[in-house]
């Protein structure tokens, strides 16, 4: 039944995305980029979006180009989309806005010209409200313009009071407003028919896995009291509420290891990772890229399977998602060219 | 000839010589040690020297691996340029200077210092590419660490050079300026003794050469009177002396020419 | 000489005049400082600051008294290339130092300029 409805409002959308999804760079076009990075990239979809770039092109122009892409692509189906599509994809930008409003909020406890703040934001975060904030001049003023202007405002509301914002660590702040955000996405998402709901409730959950097992490991050592981080696990995901629990009274990698064992995939990563049990804190410091390179491949693997299904949002959620992975490769590739690390160069996540 | 040379303006005399003498033997001494020192310091310079190069290829290896950790950390957290500028409160990474002197020239060198509660940023990439920030930041702790190294090196360098310089200053003036100098003054007041020696001499000559003609001309001028007197009559006065008479009061001045008196 | 102005020990703080990557790598390992009067001792150069701003950095950092090391970008000191050949005193320091995208170039460096010169005659 929800297939007859769909095509009506979002059919056209959906075909777009995966017309850009089609777009996406694949296993042999990063090979040939690995080799002739400018030349190749002008015979894929990107076309000659670098011909007007004077030289040299720096890695940061290319990252800022391929964003740009993205940005247009998500604003054409923004545009076009129709509730709840349109909600939906508002909450992907939700994402984007907090590290925005972050970046203000840290601009203005150091009193900075905040003005020059708005290009650095993320372009997918930018609001129409946004330079209003930047009129505040004290944190106190801010936090009550984010609350008037931004959508972020129960995020805001349910975790902060203005006292926090001066007091917390950013990075604190940061990743409580991000676990609102995902529980707020994930129960909105529950309202949606069936395939959308369902697809979204797996990506959801493994963002939040991903970012609680994130926060626990990278919290080692850390002034981050075990009780704080406890306040930052996102109470969705896989591992909620009996691996949060788990987690929350870790103390090194092993009990990590121990906490995520009844989930096989995520065990896995740390196998695959080399976080042996035993090697301590600095066995995970030698490993822990691979852990999160593990986590961006699983990530590109649950994205990729959301286009398997019609009928369903979350596709345009999975082509944010992994177009943002290819900005992050291209950046990747090009500065491995630049610094001339060619042995390094293959690490990517192909997309497809 | 003396006083060709630029010299010392003092009197021709022989304490001037003496002393001229002592102040030669001393800036003799002192240009030989200077020499050694400037010997030694450069010995020291082309140790440095050699650091510096090697030290200036091995940072650039170093500040490569340094950014591609950084770039790493982008490709998984993100860019955390802002973040990081905002965080910045107080150094947690100093410098402090010691002092090692080699001959005589303290050379200052750097010590990185990290204090303990390095921790600024610790939870940046909290929930993202943490572990990245924290490898990125050991390596980048360790560039530096090679940067300050470096730049004790540079700084040895640049003062050795500096006193290497001016040492050699030294060394070239002593050489080239103040020993011809002295050398010179010792030439004009030896040649200027000897001038005086020369004309002294030829006074006593002359003097002893206007006596004898003096006298010639007495003698001449009493005997005419003797035999004048004579021949009026008159008895000429002789003193007789012991013996008396013709044989005695022979003049002494009489008797010939004397030896030259040889000074 | 080795007689300065100041004792070196007062000297504790690195300086830096770089691009964003360099000084955020840099910053990372904890040589940012902000003194009371909220002076920052590192200066980002990109494509849109200007010479004088970077000349008047040097300057600043050059005559500050508690900088030890000064670090400059090389394709940054390469824009004030007559203002860096000139400064030859001993403190603080300076280093020219790679970029990201510039990789070191030993034939522009004024100090190694001076040791290729003294080490070839």
């Amino acid at each position: 039944m929800e297939a007859l409805g769909f095509n009506m409002s979002a059919g056209f959308l959906e075909g777009v995305v995966r017309g850009y999804k089609g777009a996406l760079l694949t296993q042999a076009n990063y090979h040939n980029l690995t080799q002739y990075f400018r030349l190749q990239l002008s015979s894929t979809d990107y076309g000659n979006f670098l011909a007007n770039e004077p030289l040299p092109l720096s890695t940061a122009t290319i990252a800022d180009k391929a964003t740009e892409k993205l940005v247009a692509e998500f604003s054409y189906i923004r545009t076009n989309a129709v509730e709840p599509l349109a909600t939906f994809m508002d909450y992907i930008t939700y994402a984007y806005m907090i590290d925005n409003v972050i970046l203000l909020t840290l601009g203005t406890l150091h009193e900075r010209d905040t003005h020059e703040l708005l290009e650095r934001c993320h372009p997918l975060g930018v609001f129409d409200t946004m330079p209003a904030l930047c009129v505040a001049t004290n944190v106190e003023e801010l936090y009550h313009s984010v609350l008037v202007e931004t959508p972020l405002a129960p995020y805001f509301r349910d975790c902060l009071s203005a006292q926090d914002l001066d007091d917390l660590n950013i990075e604190i702040i940061r990743n409580s407003l991000y676990k609102s955000y995902l529980e707020d996405f994930h129960s909105f998402c529950q309202t949606l028919p069936a395939p959308t709901s369902e697809i979204m409730t797996r990506i959801l959950a493994f963002e939040a896995d991903r970012r609680t097992l994130n926060i626990t490991i990278n919290s080692f050592g850390t002034e981050l009291s075990k009780d704080q981080r406890a306040r930052l696990f996102p109470t969705i995901g896989r591992l909620y509420p009996e691996g949060n629990n788990a987690l929350a009274r870790a103390d090194d990698v092993d009990s990590v290891i121990a906490a995520v064992d009844h989930i096989a995939e995520y065990k896995s990563f740390f196998d695959k990772a080399g976080v042996s049990s035993g090697a301590g804190a600095n066995g995970a410091e030698e490993a822990s890229s691979s852990l999160e390179d593990e986590f961006f491949k699983h990530d590109v693997e649950l994205n990729k399977q959301s286009f398997l299904q019609q009928f369903q949002y979350a596709v345009f959620y999975s082509f944010v998602k992994l177009k943002e992975q290819e900005v992050r490769n291209l950046t990747w590739i090009a500065e491995c060219i630049a610094q001339d690390a060619k042995d390094r160069v293959n690490d990517y996540i192909s997309v497809f | 000839m003396s006083g060709t040379g630029p010299r010392e303006a003092v009197f021709p005399t022989r304490m001037n010589l003496t002393l001229t003498k002592t102040r030669l033997k001393g800036a003799q001494t002192g240009h030989s040690l200077l020499a050694k020192k400037r010997d030694a310091l450069t010995t020291r310079f082309r140790t440095i020297l050699r650091k510096v190069d090697e030290a200036k290829r091995l940072m650039g290896r170093v500040l490569q691996l340094a950014s591609f950790s950084l770039a790493e950390v982008t490709y998984t957290a993100g860019d955390i340029g802002y973040q990081v500028q905002e965080s910045v409160r107080k150094a947690s990474y100093t410098v402090q200077a010691r002092q090692e002197n080699v001959s005589g020239v303290v050379l200052p060198a750097f010590d990185g210092v990290r204090s303990k509660d390095a921790s600024d940023f610790n939870l940046t990439g909290l929930s993202r590419g943490g572990q990245q920030i924290q490898k990125c930041r050991d390596t980048y702790v360790k560039a530096v660490g090679t940067l300050v190294e470096l730049a004790s090196l540079q700084t040895a360098f640049t003062i050795l050079d500096e006193v290497i310089r001016a040492t050699n200053r030294r060394v070239n003036a002593i050489e080239h300026v103040v020993i011809p100098r002295l050398d010179n003054t010792i030439k004009y007041i030896n040649s200027e003794l000897d001038e005086m020696d020369r004309e002294e001499f030829f006074r006593l000559k002359k003097v002893q050469g206007k006596k004898k003609r003096d006298a010639e001309k007495a003698d001449e001028s009493r005997q005419g009177q003797n035999e004048e007197y004579r021949a009026q009559g008159g008895e000429v006065h002789r003193d007789e002396g012991i013996r008396g008479g013709d044989a005695g009061g022979a003049d002494m001045l009489d008797q010939g020419k004397d030896d030259d008196v040889i000074f | 000489m080795a007689a300065t102005t100041t004792n070196p020990k007062d000297r504790t703080l690195l300086a830096v005049i770089g691009d964003e990557d360099s000084v955020t790598g840099l910053l990372l390992a904890g040589i940012g400082h902000i003194d009371q009067n909220q002076k920052k001792n590192f200066l980002i150069v990109d494509a849109k600051t200007q010479t004088g701003v970077i000349e008047s950095a040097f300057q600043d950092f050059t005559e500050r008294k508690d900088v030890a090391i000064l670090l400059i970008n090389q394709h940054v000191a390469e824009r004030i290339r007559p203002t860096v050949d000139r400064y030859q005193a001993a403190f603080p320091a300076l280093l020219e130092i790679p970029s990201k995208e510039h990789p070191y170039d030993p034939a522009k460096d004024s100090v190694l300029k001076r040791v290729q010169k003294l080490r070839g005659d």
